[in-house]
């Protein structure tokens, strides 16, 4: 399968990338590890006019540990994550999620920047030109429909969604842990929290602004514990069909001070479930109650037929993961 | 847009007229005639095309050539030393590893990589490196034995 033709460009720092992606932003794209990039320029779904190869740029990969917490530099690769052994010992969930990304070769190649941007996925796009080809080009790759919720409401005048899912392993993760990132425009930076980098608009799933590349996360020293379940078709390279980052912070007594309830494969974006959150706030965690919030959890998530796992099993095997997570806390 | 490539491939240095667009799997198949490095799915799922840049394994047919100017590349052309072969490979021979011969290229190059980074695995851990490698005869046991035993005889 070849490529299609574009013009590739190695530039010399960040601020030269953000003004070649500011220049079009349409037609330009990032290329970091290319594990999902290139794939999907292969399937013929973005079809860029230029590529911008941030592995050019020197210093964009790093861990650096902080008093308050870790820097990771965006073009870190997920194999160096999983094998800092100063990741492995003062945050190990980090470490376990990274070597849950596909399988070897692919967690040499992608990065955690990339990781994080990357696109959301669906049955219906990612898919070869043949396999499109019987149907008429969706909503995401530039057509008019969505294959997911296909008719339109009788006068067509409600705007089109996409409902592709975004599967990243990292960003449960890193979001349960209040993970903040830096990103660089053309002309300046901006802090803010990981969650608010994702949108929950299939499309565009992403509230990065013109010219705006990710260049750093900030991990906070972790004040709880957090645990990361994937559930999958086979254990290695594999997208999740539904993932979970648990966090739990307790008091002296055992009782919940703070959860965080963080879901992949369920949504347009990592989703968060905040009523159960607050169910568990000052809680022990007892049978009864593990039952009451996983049920309510459950209720938070509006899985789509986007992949050959239906809503109906996403949503039973998101109770399930949650329980999971649950009963190692149990008073 | 064609570009003059400069790769370095099994310690030795090439320049490449050739298109941007093209994958480092494509380069080596067809600029240089290292047809060794196998075009499976095309689409980094399968492992077939793994080769080892700086040590570490890559998928080359989701890797640009350009992209790897200045790293250094090996492929399994590259893996045997004046002649002889490296002991994964007689391993996979002795161990009767191989069948069609299709995944070894990659299988071999990915267990290189990971016995560099890893020289006394368990079995656990040679079954994770290489799980994104597909194998569709042997069924995997003889391909684990022979990376075990290979590790045990370096």
């Amino acid at each position: 399968m070849r490529l299609p033709k574009f013009e590739y460009l190695e530039p010399r720092s960040l601020k030269e990338a953000s003004k070649a992606l500011a220049a079009d932003p349409v037609g330009t794209l990032l290329l970091a590890g290319g594990t999902d990039l290139i794939v999907n320029m292969k399937h013929g779904v973005i079809q860029p006019k230029r590529l911008i190869n941030l592995k050019a740029i020197p210093k964009l990969a790093y861990i650096s540990d902080r008093k308050d917490g870790l820097k990771i530099g965006a073009l870190t690769t997920l194999h160096d994550l999983a094998s800092s052994s100063l990741i492995q010992e003062k945050y190990p969930v980090i470490s376990q999620a990274s070597k849950e990304v596909a399988a070897y070769p692919h967690q040499v190649m992608g990065t955690l920047g990339g990781n994080l941007c990357q696109g959301n996925r669906c049955r219906f796009y990612n898919q070869s030109v043949f396999w499109r080809g019987t149907r008429s080009t969706c909503y995401k790759a530039g057509g008019e429909v969505c294959h997911v919720v296909p008719g339109r409401p009788a006068g067509g005048r409600e705007p089109i969604e996409c409902h592709s899912t975004y599967c990243g392993d990292m960003a449960p993760v890193l979001i349960a842990m209040d993970a903040r990132i830096k990103v660089v425009g053309r002309v300046e930076e901006r802090n803010l929290s990981l969650k608010r980098l994702y949108t929950q608009d299939g499309k565009k799933p992403l509230s990065l602004k013109k010219g705006e590349i990710l260049k750093e996360v900030f991990v906070p020293s972790p004040s709880g514990k957090t645990l990361y379940l994937k559930w999958r078709l086979r254990d290695s390279l594999e997208f999740p069909i539904v993932s979970l980052a648990f966090l739990i912070e307790r008091n002296g007594d055992g009782k919940t001070e703070k959860t965080k309830i963080i879901f992949s494969g369920v949504g347009s974006g990592p989703v968060e479930a905040s009523e159960a959150e607050k169910m568990l706030k000052d809680a022990s965690l007892d049978n009864l109650m593990i039952e009451k919030v996983s049920h309510q959890a459950v209720k938070e998530i509006s899985p789509m037929r986007t992949s050959i796992a239906s809503p109906a099993y996403k949503r039973k095997i998101a109770g399930i993961l949650l329980k999971q997570a649950l009963e190692n806390f149990k008073s | 847009m064609k570009r003059i490539l400069k790769l370095h491939v099994n310690g030795e240095e090439f320049e490449i007229l050739t298109e941007v667009n093209k994958t480092l799997l494509e380069v080596l198949r067809e600029d240089l005639g290292l047809t060794g490095t196998k075009r499976g799915c095309d689409l980094g799922a399968c492992g077939a095309c793994t080769v080892v840049i700086d040590g570490k394994p890559h998928l080359s047919c989701i890797t640009l050539a350009a992209a790897v100017q200045g790293k250094k590349i090996m492929t399994i052309e590259g893996l045997a030393q004046e002649g002889k072969l490296h002991s994964l490979q007689k391993a996979f021979v002795e161990k009767g590893a191989i069948q069609c011969g299709f995944c070894t290229p990659g299988m071999i190059l990915t267990a290189k990589a990971f016995l560099d980074e890893h020289p006394h695995p368990s079995e656990g851990e040679v079954k994770k490196a290489i799980s994104g490698n597909l194998c569709r005869c042997t069924g995997y046991v003889k391909i684990v034995e022979a990376i075990i035993s290979a590790a045990e005889n370096v």
